[in-house]
């Protein structure tokens, strides 16, 4: 925690107003946006990540440290889409739960670790059909699309997914990641995703990896 | 032993003694029923397969939905949105009631003497009393409390405003501490709450927001129903070992299901809690059940029973529900199963 710096701590700490008013003397103190996310946000939400994963924290204390971020994020969201050069984001995704479930909390907090993470995430909703995932693809430049299922009679419909982006010669243009309670790597491997997470956390570092 | 009754075989499982055989009590959901018997009503199926226990759900009852929104959304008892994704699933919430802490100055809970909630129990109490155990199932309210603040405000409430989490958590308890006490009135002999505590990795919350905020509630809830006679199992998906100490100290006589997709190992459970709590559940429903073939769903329920049923305190049912997508001849064959191999004494 030492080599934190003051808005990586803040995260940690999952003090939100702390957090925003680091951010905000950052900004005004002209240091760049993209240094902000990467040293500041990225660094204390990996943190925040390791916590989870390793059972250190809770849901309440992620979804609290992730407030926190989202704080940051309003605020440099804005200026890291005006940057010229280089990419803002560390990467490009979209999330949706598919159709037939309506679950959302596990989805959500995956968005939110992504987005506290450096990505820029659109949230597809709940219900979401296959051909609505093809539109997404199509006409967006995402690197990676996840497909949250929590149950197993919804399970299917992430396979009708990916046979979907195939159909319509889309599936070489994303990646696909799958999640939630009943999905498993063998599930994963059988319906041809690229990959699978277990959790928020796992996510993260899963979708990183997708992309380099 | 003498062939007992299910209500019989089903009370000495939760006394942690050896019945006649494993009891089993599961329905199937309706797109499996009518698959397997055509036409038939929930009695047929409980005489057909001589189901163990009968059990009403006080979310099914009519009166649960006070107001339809339209096709496929409805407003519940507690104020919450609720959505109907398929005829044959449970409905998921979409908008609680209680956006800040000033809603529930003005928010009401539903009064639990209306006697309508009490006319399905005394139906099953009537026809079935004696010969197969009478369970009344509700939701746990730590799950109530996540509908009615939506999932993420009210987990977050743990840490930024505890005080909100108990006074919502009190509510829905004293409402329920009546609803046990008049469903006991009625004659339920077993009371159940479902609702999890757990992801399949761990639980949602640290064990000391489940000290703190949870147990107590649902130690209320056990000390009510026992104080009145009658048994008390809980259900949770999930991983629960981090807090399976906590909930067994309420006091509960059966816990459901033992997740084996949450990596819950019944062994080791029955190894490690079996003098303390009957165990329920466990045959696999998210991949064998659905999946499999009727000669790995026979494996699993023989696992189950070997693993479990030894000296008594164990229950054979699936390892959640006899959900939509469980293929009707698995459910057949599980049940066919545990009559063939669940006599006492256990020989497999």
């Amino acid at each position: 925690m030492d080599d934190l710096s003051e808005i990586a701590k803040s995260l940690v700490e999952r003090d939100i107003t702390k957090t925003k008013e680091l951010t905000r003397v950052a900004i005004n103190a002209n240091i760049p946006a993209q240094e902000i996310l990467n040293k500041d946000v990225v660094a204390g939400m990996q943190i925040v990540g390791e916590q989870f994963g390793s059972g250190e924290i809770f849901l309440p204390e992620l979804l609290m440290a992730g407030e926190a971020a989202r704080a940051a994020m309003i605020l440099l969201r804005p200026l890291l889409t005006g940057q010229k050069g280089g990419r803002g984001y560390t990467g490009k995704a979209a999330i949706g739960t598919v159709q037939g479930d309506a679950h959302d909390i596990g989805k959500d907090i995956v968005l939110m670790m992504l987005e506290a993470n450096g990505w820029d995430v659109t949230n597809l909703g709940v219900d979401v059909a296959p051909e609505e995932f093809c539109t997404a693809v199509k006409e967006n430049a995402f690197q990676v699309l996840g497909l949250s299922a929590l149950l197993t009679v919804t399970m299917p419909a992430q396979e009708q997914t990916i046979e979907a982006l195939k159909a319509a010669g889309l599936r070489g243009k994303v990646k696909v990641a799958i999640g939630g309670a009943v999905c498993t790597q063998r599930w994963s491997d059988q319906i041809g995703a690229d990959c699978y997470a277990a959790d928020a956390a796992e996510a993260v570092e899963k979708f990183r990896l997708l992309i380099q | 032993m003498k062939t007992l009754t299910g209500a019989e075989r089903v009370f000495k499982a939760l006394q942690l003694q050896e019945p006649d055989r494993v009891p089993f009590y599961e329905l199937p959901n309706n797109k499996i029923k009518e698959e397997i018997l055509p036409g038939s009503s929930d009695d047929d199926v409980i005489e057909y397969f001589d189901l163990d226990a009968v059990r009403v759900n006080d979310r099914k009852l009519p009166g649960y939905r006070i107001e339809t929104l339209d096709a496929s959304r409805f407003r519940n008892q507690w104020g919450t949105i609720m959505r109907v994704m398929s005829e044959y699933d449970s409905p998921h919430p979409v908008e609680g009631a209680i956006k800040t802490e000033k809603n529930l100055d003005t928010w009401h809970p539903p009064d639990p003497d209306e006697p309508w909630r009490y006319e399905m129990l005394a139906e099953l109490v009537k026809r079935y009393k004696g010969q197969r155990a009478i369970i009344a199932s509700f939701q746990d309210p730590f799950n109530i409390a996540n509908e009615m603040r939506g999932a993420a405000a009210h987990y977050m409430d743990f840490v930024r405003n505890p005080d909100l989490v108990d006074r919502l958590a009190g509510l829905i308890r004293d409402y329920y501490l009546r609803y046990i006490r008049n469903c006991i009135e009625v004659g339920a002999e077993i009371i159940l709450f479902g609702g999890d505590y757990a992801t399949t990795k761990w639980p949602m919350l640290s064990r000391e927001h489940f000290a703190k905020h949870v147990i107590p509630v649902l130690k209320a809830l056990v000390d009510e129903t026992k104080s009145r006679g009658a048994y008390f199992v809980k259900h949770t998906d999930g991983n629960i070992m981090p807090i399976i100490d906590m909930i067994l100290d309420t006091g509960i006589h059966g816990l459901h299901p033992i997740d084996p997709n949450a990596g819950m190992d019944l062994g080791e459970v029955k190894k490690k809690y079996g003098h303390r709590v009957c165990l329920i559940g466990n045959v696999d429903c998210a991949y064998t059940l659905t999946w499999g073939t009727v000669e790995e769903v026979r494996e699993d329920v023989k696992r189950c029973i070997r693993q479990a049923a030894r000296g008594g305190g164990y229950i054979c049912m699936s390892s959640n529900s006899i959900h939509s997508a469980v293929k009707p001849e698995n459910y057949v064959e599980m049940v066919k199963a545990i009559r063939d191999y669940g006599k006492y004494p256990i020989s497999i």
